[in-house]
């Protein structure tokens, strides 16, 4: 089953910070991402405000402890938790991240790097397949920010992506920051990455700032988008067209305004770089 | 290597279990550049305390102004150590800290146990489930013959908490960016809710408290009100009680007998 990429257009992620004024007013962008784990708790107000939104904007659900690379079994308390939740919500994307996070049912709330080997890619094909089983959908895995490599891996991580989602027939959420900080901290080349990602498994990007500490880049979400990341993601528009954008905003979050304003630059981005050839196309 | 024993040796080092210089490092790691394999190891072990400590922080507005900065770090860091993330809502990594404050407590401020409590309370009831409200009425509305027999379901948005000392005084001073108080020893009891989506906090007498604590345990109604019994009135103490905790929205049913 081919991947249905939808329309959703620019969104941010929906933070604590934002929360009065999406309770009180419109929501300022197309679509919003919910970081799943932050919305699960059976009432309060996170929860009564992602509804409010969703009666009017589609919703992402962005899972960070699925853990779909871990050796533990995959836990049926967060499964429960995430099927209530795409229940409640209807979304109309659920994510999470190529990673691991948790070892013997201790979670280190962190997004883990996989050694890229064909016993790998068995395992979390298996385990997406699963997941989408359960949910009675497909689901996008995003490609994390990543700090070491692993000597025994044999594929690139853009290998292993593209595999996977023909194994599995899940989505990509590609996050262009994290392509280039990872590519910047390991040493390869971010164009190869994007060039050897199935457009048609592309479901969504992300765009998000880092930080420059020196001797690396860590993805720390605390600022707005890098330049070289604007022309990275011009790069991945050549390649995969409109895809839905969000910006993420999780440190030092300014105020929404600023936030919005990020996301509206992106559009205008797409729209400069998608211009040509949409009116070759009519 | 299996993925289980990489990922085994991958735990045990972001979790300070294992030695940076532990000799399989560059044996399953690989770095590039100018960065050594143990510095990139060592960024996921920053990250892995900074995030925990930090939702901790969240969680325990008031145990941080109270400990300052850093002695909450070195606090939030020896809890990570012992009470290592078991749920997948990085926000409930705290529900062990105040008994992990009981355990090791500071002599200096045995009460902050107390506090690390109630700010748990007041974290926890903000997430629950909502509850519909139950008329006062109703329980009048039941035949005297089988009120005694009825049950009360408590709203999922209360706890009450047994304390040895006042916390909600130093919880008060705190809260206004006042210095604390030395500790005030003594049992006490404090009720904590929600009302829409705003917390609140009270103190009860002992009796009051031990007659929620068995309406929240499903006791009958006879049995909640026993714990009035050695009142100077028990009856009409119990009715004022129960009319409090109707009006304060805390019974989302009663359920008479055989209902």
């Amino acid at each position: 089953m081919a991947l249905r990429r939808l329309e959703l257009g620019h969104g941010i992620g929906l933070r604590t910070k934002h929360f009065a004024r999406f309770e009180a007013e419109a929501s300022p962008v197309e679509w919003v991402e919910a970081v799943a784990e932050n919305f699960m708790a059976e009432g309060g107000r996170p929860i009564a405000l992602l509804e409010k939104v969703r009666r009017d904007t589609p919703v992402a659900i962005h899972g960070v402890s699925l853990s779909i690379g871990g050796s533990d079994p995959l836990s049926d308390v967060y499964l429960r938790d995430l099927r209530r939740l795409v229940s409640r919500i209807e979304p109309a994307l659920v994510t999470d991240h190529l990673c691991w996070g948790t070892y013997r049912r201790k979670y280190v709330h962190d997004l883990l790097p996989l050694p890229y080997t064909e016993e790998s890619l068995a395992h979390v094909a298996g385990r997406v397949s699963a997941v989408q089983d359960l949910l009675g959908r497909q689901i996008l895995l995003e490609n994390p920010s990543t700090y070491v490599a692993f000597q025994e891996s044999t594929l690139t991580e853009w290998e292993f992506l593209a595999e996977l989602s023909q194994r599995a027939d899940c989505g990509i959420l590609l996050d262009v920051n994290n392509v280039y900080v990872s590519a910047h901290n390991l040493g390869f080349d971010p164009l190869a990455y994007l060039d050897g990602i199935p457009p048609d498994r592309v479901g969504q990007f992300h765009l998000a700032g880092h930080s420059n500490k020196g001797r690396y880049l860590l993805d720390s979400h605390d600022g707005p988008v890098a330049p070289p990341v604007w022309n990275l993601y011009r790069e991945a528009l050549r390649r995969f067209g409109r895809v839905p954008t969000l910006v993420e905003w999780d440190e030092r979050i300014p105020p929404l305004e600023a936030v919005v304003a990020e996301s509206r630059l992106a559009a205008a981005v797409e729209a400069d770089e998608l211009a040509p050839a949409l009116r070759e196309a009519s | 290597m299996t993925l289980g024993e990489t990922q085994a040796l991958f735990h045990e080092l972001v979790t300070g279990e294992a030695d940076p210089d532990d000799e399989r490092l560059e044996r399953v790691f690989r770095g590039s550049g100018e960065l050594a394999t143990y510095e990139r190891i060592g960024i996921y072990r920053g990250m892995y305390r900074a995030r925990l400590v930090d939702a901790l922080r969240e969680t325990f507005p008031n145990l941080v102004r109270f400990l300052r900065d850093d002695h909450f770090t070195d606090l939030g860091e020896a809890y990570l150590r012992r009470h290592p993330s078991e749920h997948h809502d990085i926000g409930r990594f705290g529900r062990r800290l105040a008994a992990f404050l009981l355990r090791h407590p500071d002599p200096a401020r045995p009460d902050l146990a107390d506090l690390a409590a109630l700010e748990w309370a007041r974290n926890e009831v903000f997430f629950a489930a909502e509850s519909a409200a139950a008329a006062p009425e109703t329980l009048a509305a039941l035949p005297p013959e089988s009120a005694g027999a009825a049950r009360l379901e408590m709203a999922p948005s209360l706890r009450v908490l047994s304390l040895a000392h006042d916390a909600l005084a130093l919880w008060r001073r705190l809260e206004g960016g006042e210095p604390p108080f030395p500790p005030i020893p003594g049992p006490s009891a404090a009720a904590v809710w929600r009302r829409g989506f705003e917390v609140f906090h009270c103190s009860l007498p002992l009796h009051e408290a031990a007659g929620l604590k068995a309406a929240l345990r499903g006791a009958s109604l006879a049995e909640v009100c026993s714990h009035f019994a050695n009142r100077p009135d028990p009856s009409a103490e119990a009715h004022g009680a129960l009319a409090g905790w109707f009006a304060e929205h805390w019974v989302a049913r009663v359920r008479a007998p055989g209902c």
